[in-house]
């Protein structure tokens, strides 16, 4: 058990397993030796793509998602941008609606592969909601849909529709909440202070980005509401992941990208706040000023994100969606805030945030083999339920 | 050849060395062929050492034992004085080189702590070396590049200099160019502003010396700055604002003031600036101080408060390129410091969150006031918005009192009074950002007000705590308080309100005057206001022999009294 525990350390792009788990598979003494055998004949051949497949895959359809928006709002007649309008709008619409139609099916296909592995692989499904990391990527399908949804060409935001189709996506993140939020401050093993990390962030821009959809919609109170569960989430989030207890999980070194997460919630708070109260008054401006601050901070630390650059991972997929943004925050802030520096803001943020996702599906078309891990990365769970049950 | 064979009772700690083992320790090349110049390679990075050659005169001596006590030049737990015994006897004998005297050889490593031998011999040429010329190489790895900026200068000026000894000088270097780990300071470090050695520890600075003052000079100075040019601005808001009129306070007191705090800022601002040219490295260790660290801050915020209190009579309306220039440096060193925060390795904040950090976010603030004051829209904002973000995180850490919290003072120190100096700097920010003191501006200034209480009630646990001087630092947060209040009372205007004013503001003038008279008795009778800066001279590793050194220590007369021992017999 052990040896299998090293070799899943030792390869980078595995997600570690907390080692709470060791009691049991020693406890149970003779079969930990037949996994052991077991899982050391298991090749990458072996294990077909459910297994190796988990939810930090929706980071690819929360980038393509949050791009469709991105320029769905550039090309807004009523955003404001002198420089990009000209641009954005020689770009014929259905090089938009193709965009769209990307992410949307790429987000079908994501969905469709982890309905099967729910199927036909559900301890691996279990061991990933138990997993600190993993259990918050359960946000990522809702946020994905709720931003295809409000980047849909399709649907006005007042048809009927667009607000059945709210609903199916908000419930499932509110139960979610539920669970994850209550485990926090409830359940001993789950307790924020050990499980918090950066993707955390995820369960409150889940929150955050339901309350702006709404807020569109024109359903106030359910914004009101869904947007005060995440900002008071974030608060207590934030505290904890700056004060970095020493007990708690850290994040592998591949999975650095995720800081970039730091960026995206204030940006969606911002957003957020800003369709709630109609304009973006000082509490917007002050959240997006947050994230720009965090921005800095995170770009001028590269040292950082050295190691997890060195192989490509599903991880740099990461970099993509508070990149996306952040450039959506400052467009809202050039529209209101009209100038030169907003102007110049937005222009740089939109482009980054494009050069940056183009540059990733150009590298994962170069390296598919890359994209999948080797291994399973909850195999060892799957193991001691195995030999437990 | 004579040779003199002297029976001394060596001590245990005391052993005769072999003077062709050791590299390290002076020994005397007797003309024997085989030693490379070994005295002069030990000596000869010590710049005008050149009287004291005596290894080059004795050319006809045989290879003799030169026993040789090189003990840190701060025997501060072994208390046996600076002992300097020199035996001839006729053989070297080989020992094992872990039984030196010295029994920290990191510390030989790290500073040639080159004992002076007296060599007496018979045909009687006393050499005796200046002490003067040995004290000043033990600072070398304090001054920037090792010691070379000084001796260029030296060589441009016209005086000898000694050929660098480029084999101890680059050992020298390699270990001092790495300040110590946030660990050490926590380690060697206590006190409520981590400046006690602990009893265990070593400073790698001779300890019962006066130090060059410059070395002495700790970047807390700007709290001096911090403190006199708060005094103006309360002041200038007691003269101008209209709600205190009925005091009838002339613009003679903030116009003085700030003249004051102009020349004051001036004159530490240049001496600092010396110290980086001179002593870079100590800055370096200045900086990687968890407590230290926050007071980089202090220039640019005097100097926003400089802007912030400027006489009508000087100027009104001030440019905003001035605001630009002052809040670069914040925002780099603020992107370096809560950037660590966040993912820098050790230094995480439930570990070092400490009230100094308070100075940190009060930057914020300050710069968020001093634009919106100048009509900016925007940056204020910017940095309001960021100062809040981080502050909410600080005063939550601060509050929780973590148990991995090393840096927290058990006891009641004036360090607290920092709690009151981001919430009464940010009311004062935000309401000049909104244009009135609104309900968002009445609750942090609320929250300075109880914190004010909750300490000002605890003065008397304040007695008998050591003056030093970032108490200067503490001094500006109680203005701030003031300051709030008046504004407060420009909103609210009734005579519960004014009498707190008032009340507030003698307060503070009054403790801004007895630190002054402190700091003038400190400067000019006691003469120790800049003590040795101990806590930037803590060793990189912890000493080998740290638990022998916590018994001599401990068994030395006054242990606990130890720095104001050693600050009293210094001089400014």
């Amino acid at each position: 058990m052990a040896q299998n525990q090293r070799r899943f350390n030792v390869t980078n792009h595995q997600i570690p397993i907390p080692t709470l788990h060791q009691s049991t598979t020693n406890s149970t003494g003779t079969d930990t030796g037949t996994s052991t055998r077991a899982s050391k004949t298991a090749s990458s051949s072996d294990l077909s793509i459910l297994t190796r497949f988990h939810a930090g895959y929706f980071r690819i359809s929360l980038a393509l998602c949050s791009q469709a928006l991105l320029w769905k709002t550039l090309a807004e007649p009523t955003t404001d941008a002198r420089a990009l309008s000209s641009i954005v709008r020689t770009i014929p619409s259905f090089a938009f609606i193709l965009l769209w139609s990307i992410a949307l099916l790429t987000l079908l296909l994501l969905c469709l592969l982890y309905l099967v592995r729910c199927f036909l692989r559900f301890r691996s499904v279990r061991a990933e909601l138990a997993h600190h990391v993993g259990m918050n990527y359960l946000f990522a399908p809702w946020i994905s849909f709720l931003m295809l949804l409000q980047a849909t060409p399709f649907l006005q935001p007042d048809n009927r529709l667009y607000r059945i189709l709210w609903c199916a996506f908000s419930v499932p993140i509110v139960v979610l909440d539920v669970k994850i939020y209550g485990q926090w401050f409830t359940q001993g093993k789950r307790f924020l202070s050990m499980v918090a990390n950066p993707t955390s962030q995820i369960t409150v821009i889940g929150n955050l980005v339901g309350a702006h959809v709404a807020a569109q919609m024109g359903w106030k109170e359910s914004a009101v509401c869904m947007f005060s569960l995440g900002i008071t989430h974030y608060l207590v989030l934030f505290v904890t992941l700056y004060q970095r207890f020493l007990g708690s999980d850290s994040l592998p070194a591949m999975l650095r990208p995720v800081f970039f997460l730091f960026i995206a919630a204030p940006s969606t708070a911002s957003l957020a706040w800003d369709s709630i109260s109609s304009s973006f008054d000082t509490g917007c401006k002050m959240l997006f000023f947050l994230s720009l601050f965090l921005f800095a901070s995170l770009v001028s630390r590269p040292a950082l994100f050295k190691r997890s650059m060195r192989r490509f991972s599903v991880a740099w997929w990461a970099y993509s969606f508070p990149l996306t943004i952040l450039a959506l925050a400052a467009t809202e802030y050039a529209q209101d805030v009209k100038g030169v520096i907003p102007n110049v803001l937005m222009l740089v943020l939109s482009v980054l945030s494009v050069v940056v996702t183009l540059a990733l599906m150009v590298f994962t078309a170069l390296k598919t083999n890359d994209i999948l891990p080797h291994d399973d990365p909850f195999v060892c769970y799957n193991i001691a339920r195995g030999t437990s049950t | 050849m004579e040779q003199t064979e002297l029976q001394v009772e060596i001590p245990s700690v005391l052993k005769q060395t072999s003077c062709q083992n050791i590299k390290d320790f002076d020994y005397v090349d007797y003309g024997n062929g085989n030693n490379p110049n070994p005295l002069e390679n030990a000596i000869s990075d010590k710049e005008s050492y050149g009287e004291s050659i005596a290894g080059s005169k004795i050319t006809k001596l045989e290879l003799q034992e030169v026993v040789i006590i090189s003990l840190p030049a701060s025997p501060s737990g072994l208390h046996i004085g600076q002992t300097k015994l020199v035996l001839h006897s006729e053989k070297c004998e080989n020992t094992d080189q872990n039984d030196t005297k010295n029994p920290y050889p990191q510390l030989a490593k790290q500073k040639k702590f080159h004992s002076q031998p007296i060599l007496v011999r018979e045909n009687g040429d006393r050499k005796v070396v200046h002490s003067e010329a040995i004290r000043d190489h033990r600072f070398d790895p304090f001054k920037t590049w090792s010691g070379r900026l000084e001796r260029q200068i030296s060589n441009l000026r016209g005086k000898p200099t000694q050929e660098p000894d480029i084999e101890a000088g680059a050992s020298q270097r390699e270990e001092i160019e790495e300040a110590p780990g946030v660990d050490r300071y926590f380690d060697a470090l206590e006190g409520p502003e981590l400046d006690t050695l602990r009893a265990t520890e070593v400073s790698v600075l001779p300890e019962d010396e006066k130090w060059p003052f410059l070395l002495r000079f700790p970047v807390n100075a700007f709290g001096i700055c911090l403190g006199v040019s708060s005094q103006a601005i309360l002041w200038k808001t007691l003269n101008t604002s209209p709600a205190m009129s009925f005091l009838h306070i002339s613009p003679m007191p903030n116009l003085i003031l700030w003249w004051a705090a102009l020349a004051l800022i001036l004159f530490v601002s240049f001496v600092y600036l010396l110290k980086i040219v001179f002593y870079f490295e100590a800055i370096k260790r200045e900086y990687h101080h968890p407590v230290r660290v926050n007071f980089f801050f202090a220039p640019w915020i005097a100097c926003m408060f400089m802007a912030l209190a400027v006489p009508p009579s000087i100027a009104v309306n001030l440019r905003p390129f001035i605001w630009y220039i002052l809040m670069t440096p914040i925002f780099i060193l603020e992107l370096k410091i809560y950037g660590q925060w966040m993912s820098g390795g050790q230094r995480r904040l439930s570990k070092v969150a400490n009230p100094s950090n308070h100075l940190s976010i009060v930057g914020n603030f300050v710069g968020a006031l001093l634009g919106a004051n100048m009509g900016l829209k925007e940056g204020p904002i910017f940095f309001f918005a960021v100062g809040l973000a981080h502050y909410i995180v600080l005063f939550v850490t601060l509050y929780q009192r973590l148990p991995t919290n090393a840096a927290l003072p058990k006891e009641l120190h004036p360090v607290f009074f920092l709690f009151v100096a981001a919430p009464s700097v940010a009311c004062m920010a935000w309401a000049k950002i909104q244009g009135d003191f609104d309900y968002a501006a009445r609750i942090p200034y609320f929250i300075a007000l109880f914190l004010y209480m909750s300490l000002a009630v605890r003065v008397n646990f304040f007695t008998g705590i050591r003056f030093s001087l970032a108490w200067w630092a503490y001094t500006f947060p109680m203005t701030g308080a003031s300051i709030a209040t008046i504004k407060y009372t420009m909103a609210v205007t009734n005579v519960v309100t004014r009498s707190l004013s008032v009340c507030l503001s003698a307060i503070s003038t009054f403790t801004v005057s007895t630190l002054l008279v402190y700091t003038i008795v400190h400067a000019f009778v006691l003469r120790d206001l800049f003590p040795n800066d101990i806590s930037i001279a803590i060793t990189r590793k912890k000493p080998k022999f740290s638990k022998m050194l916590s018994h001599f220590r401990s068994s030395s007369a006054d242990s606990k009294d130890f720095d104001s021992s050693i600050s009293k017999n210094s001089e400014i």
